[in-house]
């Protein structure tokens, strides 16, 4: 294979990968609370502004993953209890209110770091060679860690208790509730799991992007293409939607330009949002 | 009796008439004359600029303001500055220029925004009152009562492509941009250029402006292209992005970059190892060691202390903006149209980039070729009295 197609399937694999993690926090709160995040974004903003805090201070780039944690779970909770709550089953209402949290958590960015871009020093610099073309090290290693990451979690999720538990709660949270499941109490886990994954993409992305008070803006929007298209609350959803919305963009956008990748996404959504509006693996 | 009293109010009437018509006019004339001299300016308050230029644009326009007031302002006028959005909608901004025009009547706008809020602007405002436009653009604009400080491609374009064509030797060349009018325009020049200089253009590609763009594959073609010189003319994030992945792909290390709008910020977020190869070419850089520069970021400093925002070229244009308008009023004796286009025509003015000279409503600047290293610029070639290319009547 000629080199330049070699690494323009590690593109893609890179894109596609990161991306289902980026999606992951939202689809795990849609998908079992009905919950539309629309403060996605500004999470991940947050996990990347914590890694740029913990770097600044001189500690190691995998300190930034338990703080990062940290913060977002402690962020979760708080917003969970105070803004999603009250709005259970009420879709619309939650959309407007993340929303409205999401310009809060910008501002509050903005407020304390400036509006100036930060950079983040790579962790792993160097290359490593796939068949035979250096790529950069630190894609690789994100690659091999979100396959990972999201493997084990599909595997968790099919067998623990927990995950029984929680596709109860998604089928029917009223009987679930009577047999004995705090559903309450799940649901907050469920959004501090979706916040603490946000956070998780933000330190991973971090070292690779501008961070900046607006990234978040960048993620939401790709992140709700590959839910209308893989599916709203699936697992299977949301790798497929992944790889369509990921794959074709970096495919086009290889063989083409970025116009033309961005182009072909948005025409996959609509026609998607038009002919298929469940997605490909919709929850029945 | 009855009629001695209709006769008194109707004189009193009369009298309250005559003198309201004539302390009316006699106020708003001297509020004319010795009131306030208004500038409208639009800058980023809101929009994707907002963050990274909107604060230093208003501090530096507000720095020359209070110098000015403090030797008696324009004419005797004290300067007021009334602001208005610039990085919003089209249609937000000419609204804003008819209330500003209607209401608080200013005397002068100055503007930093972009070329399509500028070309509604200057369609809006009608050449009623002076425009005076101060970021880096792609030159071509002649509209009536307006006026361009900004460095312009052939400024940018036939200092620093030479020099560095005698430097590095290169003989291919890779372009890439965002795809609006700027850049189209930029590398048009650029082309000229590098052609009659023995050089080729390899690869041209532009990507989608406000779009979330990613630049693995770009960088990856531009990897087997193998250029020796790449020109980029992204801004913003997309400027960051790119030359971030252009480093994390280890083509730093062999090709060499000139950006077309690299300030501070952008560098602070490419980060100091992205930035290896890359340079800059405009007429402002916040470390520029000059006489007027080191006074401008004195007073800066005075002003706004250790929590200022960073100076960059979009702030010191703002700054330099204010300045020509005193200059151009001053030596007009006012803001009528053709006195300002008689008085603006060889008007030279300081500013922190040094002296500028307008010729054909735009300026011969100094500009500043920078190697960046680590986050900083270093100013590696100065080019005095560059002229603008530009040819408005």
């Amino acid at each position: 294979m000629s080199p330049v197609v070699v690494t323009q399937a590690m593109n893609a694999v890179y894109e596609v990968t990161t991306l289902v993690v980026i999606v992951l926090g939202l689809a795990i709160v849609f998908g079992a609370l009905d919950v539309m995040n629309l403060a996605h974004g500004e999470f991940i903003a947050i996990g990347a502004y914590t890694a740029f805090v913990c770097q600044s201070l001189g500690w190691p780039y995998v300190t930034a993953v338990p703080v990062a944690l940290a913060v977002s779970a402690l962020l979760g909770l708080v917003v969970e209890r105070a803004l999603i709550r009250p709005l259970y089953r009420r879709p619309f209402d939650t959309m407007l209110a993340t929303w409205g949290l999401s310009l809060l958590l910008r501002k509050a960015i903005e407020l304390v770091y400036g509006g100036g871009y930060k950079s983040l020093v790579v962790p792993v610099s160097g290359s490593i060679s796939i068949l035979g073309e250096p790529f950069p090290a630190y894609r690789v290693l994100l690659i091999a860690l979100c396959a990972t990451g999201v493997a084990a979690l599909l595997v968790w999720y099919r067998r623990s208790p927990t995950g029984a538990r929680l596709k109860a709660m998604v089928g029917n949270p009223d009987l679930a509730q009577a047999v004995g499941i705090r559903t309450g109490q799940l649901a907050r886990n469920t959004f501090v799991a979706g916040t603490c994954v946000a956070g998780l993409a933000g330190v991973m992305v971090a070292p690779l992007t501008p961070v900046q008070p607006y990234m978040g803006l960048d993620y939401i929007l790709k992140a709700f293409f590959v839910l209308v298209v893989g599916g709203l609350g699936s697992a299977l959803g949301l790798v497929s939607g992944a790889g369509l919305i990921g794959g074709v963009e970096s495919a086009v956008s290889a063989i083409a330009d970025r116009t033309w990748g961005y182009s072909t996404v948005l025409a996959i959504a609509i026609v998607f949002l038009w002919l298929r509006p469940r997605g490909i693996f919709a929850r029945s | 009796m009855t009629a001695d009293t209709r006769l008194t109010r109707r004189q009193l009437l009369t009298t309250a008439a005559a003198a309201g018509l004539a302390v009316t006019p006699a106020f708003v004339r001297s509020a004319r004359a010795a009131g306030e001299f208004k500038i409208g300016m639009f800058y980023a308050i809101a929009g994707p600029a907002a963050g990274l230029f909107g604060p230093t644009q208003k501090a530096c326009a507000e720095l020359a303001v209070d110098e000015i007031n403090a030797k008696g302002g324009i004419l005797g006028r004290k300067i007021t500055l009334h602001f208005a959005n610039g990085d919003g909608p089209v249609a937000e901004a000419t609204k804003s220029a008819v209330r500003l025009m209607l209401e608080e009547k200013v005397d002068f706008f100055l503007g930093s925004h972009n070329s399509a809020v500028r070309e509604a602007l200057v369609g809006t405002i009608k050449a009623k009152v002076p425009y005076v436009y101060t970021p880096i653009y792609e030159g071509g604009e002649c509209g009536a009562n307006t006026y361009v400080l900004a460095d312009t491609p052939q400024q940018q374009m036939e200092t620093a492509l030479p020099w560095i064509a005698k430097k590095t030797g290169y003989k291919t060349v890779y372009f890439i941009g965002n795809d609006y009018v700027w850049p189209q325009i930029t590398n048009k020049h650029a082309k000229r250029i590098i052609e009659s200089g023995g050089g080729k253009v390899i690869g041209e590609e532009y990507v989608p402006l406000g779009a979330p763009n990613k630049f693995e594959e770009a960088v990856t073609r531009i990897k087997a292209a193998k250029p020796d010189f790449v020109l980029i003319t992204l801004v913003g994030a997309d400027n960051v992005n790119f030359n971030r992945t252009f480093a994390g792909f280890g083509l730093d290390k062999e090709i060499t970059r000139l950006s077309s709008l690299l300030e501070e910020n952008t560098l602070a977020g490419i980060g100091a190892e992205s930035s290896k190869g890359l340079y800059g070419c405009m007429s402002y850089y916040a470390n520029i060691d000059t006489p007027e520069n080191r006074a401008f970021k004195a007073a800066y400093k005075a002003k706004y202390g250790d929590k200022a925002p960073v100076l960059s070229l979009l702030g010191a244009d703002c700054y330099a903006g204010v300045k020509f308008v005193e200059a151009v009023a001053t030596k007009a004796k006012g803001t009528q149209a053709a006195k300002v286009k008689a008085a603006a025509n060889g008007l030279t003015f300081d500013t922190p980039t040094g002296r500028m000279t307008m010729h054909h409503r735009h300026v011969d600047k100094n500009m500043f070729l920078a190697e960046c290293q680590g986050t900083e610029f270093r100013v590696v070639e100065t080019f005095k009295n560059v002229k603008s290319g530009q040819t408005c009547a």
